[in-house]
């Protein structure tokens, strides 16, 4: 059996930790491990950005928090680049693809609290979203 | 068994120049990246990367682990590539990249994280490699 956690947050400067807390509509969702669950099996990450700001960037999760046994565990999931040459009509969108890690085999520790934060490095690239997946098993 | 992440990236300015990953975002200086004492090895690498598609070339990337963390010596993995025709505008994104690997390790020392753009000058990139470990 496996449980999922969604979260996501805007990531709008670079080198900047942001904890992603909100999940759409359920502004709160619960960070607690569910009952029973051993391990991080499976992580999905996607992000994506506006754009208005010419540059490169990477993105990067990062798991801590009391729930994760083995210290905080940093992972790269993606990369954004901009040119702001573009205008109206002529401006490409940014279509965020999903990377998923399977087999992820991060241990924490269930009833306890996980965090889930994202950075984006490099050159600035404008305003991001990220979500994250974490998919938790026994 | 479990597994863990260590994560660096930084940035590529010049074609065929060693340029050390060595930062983390808001971690300014974290410091070595030292083989966690109960790894028992790199079971794979997670490659992130992007560029400013500044300059009309093509070129490609690879990634290099060096350090006495790597009792057999250095390793090399190409990444991905890139090219634009154009340089008056554009959007990127990429996924990053899980290569699997099985590279014997030295718990407790360093290894050094190094990417390069090899072909042509593509402009600037940041590059994002995690290491995964086995323990």
């Amino acid at each position: 059996m496996s449980r999922t956690i969604s979260v996501e947050g805007d990531v709008n400067a670079i080198d900047t930790r942001v904890l992603l807390t909100g999940q759409g509509s359920v502004t709160t969702p619960s960070l607690v491990v569910p009952a029973g669950m051993k391990k991080i099996v499976k992580i999905i990450a996607t992000a994506c950005t506006d754009g208005l700001a010419a540059g490169e960037v990477v993105f990067f999760l990062r798991l801590g928090g009391n729930a994760v046994l083995n210290g905080e565990q940093v992972i790269m999931f993606g990369g954004e680049d901009s040119q702001t040459v573009q205008a109206g009509s002529d401006s490409a969108p940014s279509l965020g693809s999903i990377f998923a890690l399977n087999d992820a085999d991060i241990a924490v520790a269930s009833s306890d609290t996980i965090s889930i934060a994202a950075e984006m490095a490099g050159v600035d690239v404008g305003d991001a979203t990220v979500a994250i997946t974490l998919v938790y098993g026994k | 068994m479990p597994k863990l992440y260590r994560s660096r990236e930084g940035q590529v300015t010049a074609v065929d120049t060693k340029s050390q990953l060595a930062t983390l975002g808001s971690e300014t200086a974290p410091g070595p990246l030292l083989v966690p004492s109960a790894a028992k090895n790199l079971e794979a690498i997670i490659c992130a990367f992007a560029t400013d598609a500044s300059v009309v070339a093509d070129g490609s990337f690879l990634v290099r682990l060096e350090g006495p963390g790597l009792p057999e010596g250095p390793e090399t993995i190409v990444i991905g590539s890139q090219g634009v025709s154009t340089a008056t505008g554009g959007h990127g994104s990429r996924t990053a990249m899980r290569f699997e690997l099985d590279i014997p390790i030295t718990p407790a020392n360093e290894i050094l994280i190094f990417a390069e753009n090899v072909g042509e000058d593509v402009g600037t990139a940041t590059v994002g490699v995690t290491l995964e470990f086995t323990v």
